[in-house]
C-alpha cells in the first residue's frame, strides 16, 4: 500500500482537476521515478471510465538525446505526436525527475531548436484547450533532486508537497472548492479595477488591468494552486519594484531582482547575482521587455520558497509578476518566447490600492470574505 | 557490463590507495546507492587476497535520528562502533548522496551533540590512520545529487569526477605515481619554511609552520587527490579570511563564510546564510575554533568549482583551512570532533608568501 496522502492526490487530480469522464482519452508524462503517483492516477483514472496511455521518460534519456542528437534529429516530430495531440482529451503532467540540472551543460541553442520544432504542438494544445477539448493539469511527485533544491530531506518534502495540495486532509476535493469560491469572490472584485498600486521597501509600482479578466486558479491546471491572475495593459506599467526571492529560469538562478518601468517596458534591470542572465532574458524578443502576467498567490498551505514556481508563485502573501508572454483567457496581448515569473513577498511588509482604495495589508485581503488565504 | 572507469577506479582504490595486502580485514562504507562500484570494489580486494565486508546505507536515516533520538540515544556510542575503529586495517568510504540537503532543517545543537560524543572515536579513527595500522580511503560514487549541485547532468558529471581521478589515462596508477613525484617537491620547500602570509579578496592570514611537516596528498586517503597540506602552530593564526566557495558540512551549506583569528582562535564568525550553524559547530568543542589544517590545493586538472569539497579543495589555485582536529601526520596536535573544510579561491588577484618569498601569485604556484 502507498502513501495514503498520494491515494488522495490522485483522486483530486482526476475527479477534481481533470473531471475526468468515461470515455475520455488521459496521458500521463512522467519519469519513471514518479511510478507510485503514475500507478495511483492510472487507477483512479480507469475507476473513472477512462483510458489511459502514458508516456514515460527514463534517467538519463533527455540529458542523451540534446547530447547527441543532430540539428535534424533534434528539430523532428513523430507523426504520432501530432496524432496524440490531436486525440487525447486529458493530460496529466507530472514534474519530479532525477536531476533538476541535467539540462545545465546544453546549449541554449540546441533547446531553443527542440522548443521552435514542438511549438506548433505546444500552440495545437492551447487551441483545443480554449476550445474545451481539452484538460490539462501540471503537478509534482516529490522527488529527492526537489527536496534538494528545497533544501528539505525527502519526508519534509513530502509533507510540504502533500500539505500544499490539501491532501493531508480527509477531504481535498471540498477543500479544493472552498478555495475556489474563495477567488472566485476576488476574481469579480478584481474584475472592476482599473488600476492597480503596489507600495513596499524599494518598491512604487502602478499598472492598469482595465478591460482585463481575472483568472481563477483553482487547483485545476496547476495542482496544487492557489492563485488568481491576469494581464496588465501592456503600456501601462511605471515605477520600480524589488523582488525578495530568487527567480530561477532553465535552472539559472538571479537574486535581488530590482526592475523599473516606464510606459511598460523595463527601463533597469538589477540583481545581486545572476544580473548577465537577466539582462539576457529580457533581450531575448520585444515582449521579453513587458509584463504578461500580473497575480495574487493565496496558498496559506505554501509558506516556503522551493525553488519550484509550481509552489512559489501560489505563495499565500505574495504577488507575481511575469515578464514576456500573457494568458490569451487574460485578454493580454503580449507575446513572447519566454514567461519568467517574478515572486514579491508581501506578507511581512506592503499594500495594495486598487483605484486609491487600500484592499490588500500584511499578505491579506482587507475584506474578510475574501481575505485572500484559506485554511 | 559496468562502466569500465568504474573497474578502473576499483583497481585504483585497491591496489594504489589502500594497497591491499592479501590477509588485509577490509571494509566499503557505502549507501547502496553506490551498487555498481561496490561491487567492483568487492571483486578487486578478493583478487588482492584480502578479506572485504561491507557496511551499507540507506537514504533517510540521518533525519529519522535527529528528530527521535533523545539527548540520550544521541550520545550513546556502542561498543561495535569502539570496535569497528580499533580493529580495521583498511576501510573505503564512498560518498554517494540521494539528496545532499537532506539535513538542513535539522537541529545544529543535536548535529553537534552527536558528533561530540563521537570525539574520542574520531581521534583514534585519525591516531591509527596517521600511525598506518589503518588505510583509508574516501572517494565520490558520481550521482545525480552531487550533479545537481554541479549543474551538470548526470553524464557530464560523470565525465568530470572519472577525469579528476585520471580514470581516463591509460595507466591511472602511473598517472598518480608522478603527481605524487612532483608534489613531493613542493613538500620538500614548504617543510623549510617558518611563516605564510596569504592575502587575497578580504582575507589577510598568517600562521606559522615552524616544525610542522607539509604532507604530500597523492590519491591515498582521498581520491581523487591534489592538496598539500599541514597543521599550523595552533596559536599561530591571526588575521581574516572570507571563504569564496559556500562550505558544506554534514549536508547543510552555509555561504560567504568570514573568521577572525586571535591567537589561533576563531574569535568571530559570519556568514551571509547558515551563522548560526557554522556558530553552533564552532562550539562543538574547544577545539572546533582552532585550525587544524592549511592547504595548497593543486590539482590544475580541477577548474570547475561542484559544491562538494573532495573536488573543491583540491582545485589548483585554491587554498583550504580546517577548522577543528588536526591530522597528526603534520605534527598538528589539536583535537576536536570538527574537521571542517572551508575553500577559498586564490586564482584571482591572490597572493602567498612564504617567509616573505612570494610562491603563489593570481593561482599559479612560483616554485
Amino acid at each position: 500500500m502507498s502513501d495514503p496522502r498520494l491515494e488522495r492526490m490522485a483522486r483530486t487530480i482526476v475527479g477534481y482537476s481533470l473531471a475526468l469522464k468515461p470515455g475520455d482519452l488521459l496521458r500521463i508524462e512522467a519519469a519513471a521515478l514518479a511510478q507510485p503517483l503514475i500507478l495511483a492516477a492510472a487507477a483512479e483514472a480507469i475507476r473513472a471510465g477512462a483510458h489511459v496511455i502514458t508516456r514515460i521518460s527514463l534517467d538519463g534519456i533527455g540529458e542523451t538525446f540534446l547530447r547527441h542528437a543532430s540539428d535534424e534529429q533534434l528539430a523532428y516530430v513523430a507523426e504520432s505526436e501530432k496524432v496524440e495531440t490531436e486525440t487525447v482529451t486529458a493530460r496529466l503532467a507530472i514534474g519530479g525527475g532525477w536531476n533538476n540540472r541535467s539540462l545545465s551543460g546544453i546549449s541554449p541553442d540546441r533547446l531553443a531548436l527542440q522548443r521552435k520544432a514542438r511549438a506548433a504542438l505546444a500552440e495545437r494544445m492551447m487551441q483545443r484547450r480554449l476550445k474545451g477539448e481539452l484538460r490539462w493539469c501540471i503537478t509534482q511527485y516529490p522527488t529527492n533532486a526537489s527536496a534538494q533544491d528545497a533544501e528539505m530531506s525527502l519526508v519534509e518534502y513530502e509533507d510540504f508537497v502533500f500539505s500544499a495540495c490539501f491532501a493531508d486532509r480527509p477531504d481535498p476535493i471540498a477543500e479544493w472548492r472552498n478555495l475556489s469560491a474563495m477567488q472566485a469572490g476576488l476574481v469579480e472584485r478584481l474584475g472592476r479595477v482599473r488600476r492597480l498600486r503596489i507600495e513596499a521597501r524599494d518598491t512604487e509600482l502602478e499598472l492598469s488591468v482595465e478591460g482585463r479578466r481575472w483568472v481563477n486558479s483553482d487547483g485545476k491546471a496547476n495542482f496544487p494552486s492557489g492563485e488568481v491572475f491576469s494581464a496588465p495593459v501592456e503600456n501601462s506599467v511605471n515605477g520600480r519594484i524589488r523582488f525578495e526571492f530568487p527567480a530561477v529560469y532553465s535552472g539559472r538562478m538571479v537574486t535581488g531582482i530590482t526592475l523599473e518601468f516606464r510606459d511598460g517596458r523595463v527601463s533597469s534591470a538589477r540583481a545581486e547575482s545572476g544580473e548577465d542572465f537577466l539582462k539576457a532574458m529580457i533581450a531575448t524578443d520585444a515582449g521579453a521587455a513587458a509584463l504578461g502576467e500580473v497575480a495574487f498567490g493565496t496558498n496559506a498551505g505554501i509558506q516556503r520558497f522551493t525553488r519550484n514556481i509550481l509552489f512559489d508563485e501560489k505563495i499565500g502573501g505574495t504577488m507575481h509578476f511575469a515578464l514576456g508572454n500573457a494568458y490569451p483567457e487574460c485578454g493580454g496581448a503580449n507575446k513572447s518566447a519566454i514567461h519568467w515569473d517574478l515572486i514579491k513577498d508581501l506578507r511581512t511588509e506592503g499594500r495594495v490600492f486598487a483605484d486609491g482604495e487600500l484592499i490588500y495589508e500584511h499578505g491579506r485581503f482587507k475584506d474578510e470574505r475574501s481575505r485572500g488565504r484559506v485554511a | 557490463m559496468t562502466d569500465p572507469r568504474l573497474q578502473a577506479m576499483a583497481k585504483v582504490i585497491v591496489n594504489y590507495c589502500l594497497e591491499l595486502k592479501a590477509g588485509t580485514e577490509m571494509r566499503i562504507d557505502a549507501p547502496y546507492l553506490a551498487e555498481p562500484l561496490i561491487r567492483e570494489i568487492y571483486r578487486e580486494a578478493l583478487l588482492a587476497g584480502a578479506y572485504p565486508s561491507t557496511f551499507i546505507g540507506i537514504s533517510g536515516l540521518g533525519p529519522i535520528r535527529y528528530r527521535y533520538a533523545s539527548e540520550e540515544q544521541l550520545k550513546h556510542v556502542s561498543k561495535l562502533e569502539e570496535f569497528s575503529v580499533e580493529n580495521l586495517s583498511a576501510v573505503v568510504t564512498l560518498w554517494a548522496d540521494w539528496n545532499t540537503r537532506e539535513m538542513t532543517n535539522v537541529d545544529s545543537k543535536k548535529m553537534a551533540m552527536f558528533r561530540a560524543a563521537r570525539k574520542e572515536l574520531n581521534t583514534r579513527f585519525l591516531e591509527r590512520i596517521a600511525k598506518r595500522e589503518l588505510r583509508w580511503c574516501g572517494t565520490l560514487f558520481p550521482t545525480h545529487a552531487s550533479a545537481q549541485d554541479a549543474e551538470m547532468g548526470l553524464e557530464e558529471y560523470e565525465n568530470f569526477v572519472f577525469g579528476a581521478m585520471l580514470l581516463d589515462k591509460p595507466d591511472p596508477i602511473a598517472e598518480w605515481r608522478r603527481v605524487s613525484g612532483e608534489q613531493q617537491r613542493m613538500v620538500d620547500f614548504l617543510n623549510q619554511v617558518k611563516r605564510i602570509e596569504m592575502k587575497t579578496k578580504d582575507t589577510d592570514l598568517r600562521f606559522s609552520c615552524a616544525g610542522r611537516k607539509w604532507i604530500n596528498c597523492d590519491g591515498k586517503e582521498n581520491f581523487p587527490d591534489g592538496e598539500v597540506f599541514t597543521g599550523p602552530i595552533e596559536d599561530s593564526v591571526e588575521g581574516t579570511i572570507r571563504f569564496s566557495f559556500p562550505a558544506v558540512y554534514g549536508g547543510k551549506e552555509v555561504e560567504d563564510v568570514r573568521l577572525r583569528f586571535e591567537k589561533g582562535r576563531c574569535v568571530e564568525a559570519h556568514a551571509a546564510k547558515g551563522e548560526e550553524y557554522l556558530n553552533a559547530m564552532l562550539d562543538s568543542d574547544e577545539g572546533a575554533r582552532y585550525v587544524g589544517e592549511i592547504a595548497f590545493g593543486t590539482n590544475y586538472g580541477i577548474q570547475r568549482f561542484t559544491k562538494h569539497t573532495l573536488f573543491d579543495e583540491k582545485i589548483g589555485g585554491t587554498m583550504h583551512l580546517a577548522v577543528g582536529a588536526s591530522l597528526s601526520e603534520s605534527g598538528g596536535v589539536n583535537k576536536s570532533s570538527l574537521h571542517w573544510d572551508m575553500v577559498c579561491d586564490f586564482r584571482e588577484a591572490g597572493e602567498v608568501r612564504a617567509d616573505g618569498r612570494l610562491i603563489l601569485k593570481d593561482g599559479k604556484l612560483l616554485l
